[in-house]
């Protein structure tokens, strides 16, 4: 036999199409919105954790800026005594340096690092397509040579000094090439400077655009190829995190933060933007069942005769609401589907057209399911209930 | 005092809308018994009450006072018993034949059957269906049914449940002559064969020829027809 709600929905065809849409476009709000927000921010933490290192050395007093701080902050030489310090603890020391550049038109965060800890900086990610930039370590040795030797100081390198040396290389991530239709040989004009893009990594990597740490020493920062923004430390087999963090803290005088903690920072960092998306993701629920709910209602008011129907039939109230319910659950379950692959539509169109990432997580979908399910009954209820007013004798005698 | 070979008794029942001035008694301390397996016939002018009439002795709308006796039990004020009664013991029919725009023939019977916690046993609705002629538009919505069809598988729903009591409310007032012969001749057809106790308001005297017995409405009472 076919169901009565369902049935009603299949008659009235275009207007439970509609309803469902609206449902549809609060659940894709809410999927999406969120998955935004938590791709894109979460995304940059798992690129952080992608670091093969446990603890991250930063200056003293930034710790909660690890997010957005860049330039120089801290001597490079202090890796070198850490790893010396601490030989039973800490099995690699990589100086970083990171800034912002404009490459394919957007800004990216960039990444410097000596070629040598390339492998700690990715965690051994192959290059898929061309090298990694100053691969033997020429123009390191060149610019040292240059900037630290008694006879050139004073004589500052030209970029096309730099160039010649091979020290305008990048190395960008493939959705960023895919994105910015950039390949291997490819030059791009930022900060001033014609750079060669010579490698591509796949994505996941720390940063979209990887270069050597010399040359964001010597470009963006003071000119002194010592200095660094960060310092990654990788642990030995054994080493404590928690106790070495403590030790090496005390006895260099900088904030060590574990790389884990990242993603609680950037929580933390954005924590507004959170509260901003849960706002308009409720603002979005509530039209969407307050537009499911005046389609009951109206639907009620429209169907009064139908009810006295089964009411002379002998039903009783929990047959009567459970009609109209079971109605709206059904629309939900509707809207549901559609705002899920309106999601799924909107999770390929941002990832192909821009570099943003929406996770469109297990948890998310499993908040819109439960949200759609309170606000359907919730909305279905006080259209049951006045269902269940209805005078039949007077409906059916005289309408 | 209830007569054992009563299905229902009216005692003392009195209807009245408005209020004040404007208030008008339609039904004042009216009395009705209804033989088990007996086909009355109510008939009156418009307006002279009938239908409040028939929708109190259906438990769908509630008199101001007086009682209703179901098979010798006097039924109660609360929702659930009356539903009980109606869902149980009585069928409807009315004269806008009042099926369910959006199901099909037989899902109209089905559904009242699932209200009623029944299901259909035999091949009942089936057999109704062919004894009414309707089978034809089982799986037809109502829209796509003549009048009479409607009618006539309004009739099926009521008495898929096999009821003690059919009521029908001018159930040929929106029927042609052909179609509401036919239709009265089935109603006596199932009052004769299978003892189904019928009270049918109608204002045709043709209708009211079938009838075992004709109760007249006036100035909120029944009399008998001499």
């Amino acid at each position: 036999m076919a169901s009565l709600p369902l049935a009603n929905i299949l008659h009235h065809k275009l207007r439970s199409l509609l309803s469902a849409i609206g449902i549809g476009i609060g659940v894709c709000m809410l999927v999406t919105l969120s998955g935004l927000a938590d791709g894109s921010l979460f995304e940059i933490a798992e690129r952080m954790e992608s670091v093969n290192a446990d603890l991250i050395v930063v200056p003293r007093g930034l710790a909660d800026d690890t997010v957005t701080f860049s330039g120089v902050g801290l001597s490079e030489r202090l890796g070198d005594y850490i790893r010396e310090a601490f030989p039973d603890r800490i099995r690699r020391a990589v100086p970083v340096f990171t800034w912002s550049m404009s490459v394919g038109g957007e800004a990216h965060r960039v990444t410097a690092v000596q070629p040598g800890d390339w492998d700690v900086l990715t965690n051994n990610a192959p290059i898929s397509e061309g090298r990694i930039f100053d691969p033997d370590g020429t123009f390191a040795a060149w610019l040292q040579r240059r900037l630290l030797s008694p006879e050139a100081a004073g004589v500052a390198p030209t970029a096309d000094d730099l160039r010649a040396h091979g020290g305008l290389e990048l190395v960008i991530d493939s959705r960023l090439a895919a994105r910015a239709k950039l390949g291997v040989g490819d030059t791009v004009e930022s900060n001033d400077h014609t750079w060669t893009i010579v490698g591509i990594t796949p994505a996941g990597v720390i940063t979209r655009v990887l270069m050597p740490l010399r040359t964001a020493q010597y470009l963006f920062g003071t000119g002194d190829i010592t200095k660094c923004t960060m310092i990654f430390l990788n642990l030995a087999n054994g080493a404590d995190p928690a106790s070495t963090r403590q030790a090496v803290a005390e006895d260099i005088g900088q904030d060590v933060i574990f790389v884990s903690s990242y993603r609680d920072m950037l929580a933390s960092r954005w924590a507004p933007m959170f509260t901003y998306v849960n706002i308009v993701n409720t603002v979005a629920l509530m039209i969407a069942f307050l537009f499911a709910m005046t389609t009951l209602y109206t639907m009620v008011l429209e169907r009064t005769r139908d009810i006295a129907i089964l009411k002379s039939c002998g039903a009783g109230r929990a047959f009567v609401i459970w009609q109209i319910v079971a109605e709206g659950l059904l629309l939900t379950a509707s809207g549901m589907v559609i705002g899920l692959a309106l999601s799924a539509m909107a999770d390929w169109a941002v990832e192909r057209y821009t570099l943003l990432t929406i996770d469109i997580s297990p948890r998310w979908i499993g908040m819109a399911t439960l949200a759609a399910l309170a606000g359907a009954i919730a909305s279905s209820l006080y259209p049951a209930w006045r269902a269940t007013r209805v005078d039949m004798a007077e409906v059916l005698t005289y309408e | 005092m209830t007569n054992s070979d009563n299905i229902l008794e009216a005692s003392g029942i009195v209807k009245a809308y408005g209020r004040g001035e404007t208030r008008t008694e339609v039904l004042r301390g009216l009395n009705l018994s209804v033989r088990a397996g007996e086909f009355l016939v109510v008939m009156g002018p418009s307006g002279c009450g009938k239908s409040t009439l028939l929708h109190i002795l259906g438990l769908m709308g509630r008199p101001h006072a007086g009682t209703v006796t179901f098979g010798g039990k006097v039924v109660g004020d609360g929702d659930a018993e009356r539903n009980a009664v109606r869902r149980e013991q009585i069928g409807f029919v009315f004269q806008r034949f009042n099926l369910l725009s959006v199901l099909s023939a037989v899902d109209n019977v089905r559904i009242s059957l699932k209200v009623r916690g029944r299901a259909d046993v035999n091949g009942r609705v089936e057999q109704l269906m062919d004894l009414l002629g309707v089978t034809h538009v089982a799986r037809r919505k109502p829209g796509r049914m003549s009048i009479g069809e409607q009618q006539r598988v309004a009739v099926v729903r009521a008495l898929a449940h096999e009821p003690a009591l059919l009521l029908a409310d001018e159930p040929t007032g929106n029927l042609d002559s052909a179609s509401s012969d036919a239709l009265l001749d089935l109603l006596r057809k199932i009052n004769r064969d299978s003892g189904q106790t019928i009270v049918m308001i109608t204002h045709s005297v043709d209708a009211a020829g079938r009838a075992d017995r004709i109760l007249h409405m006036k100035d909120g009472q029944l009399r008998e027809q001499s």
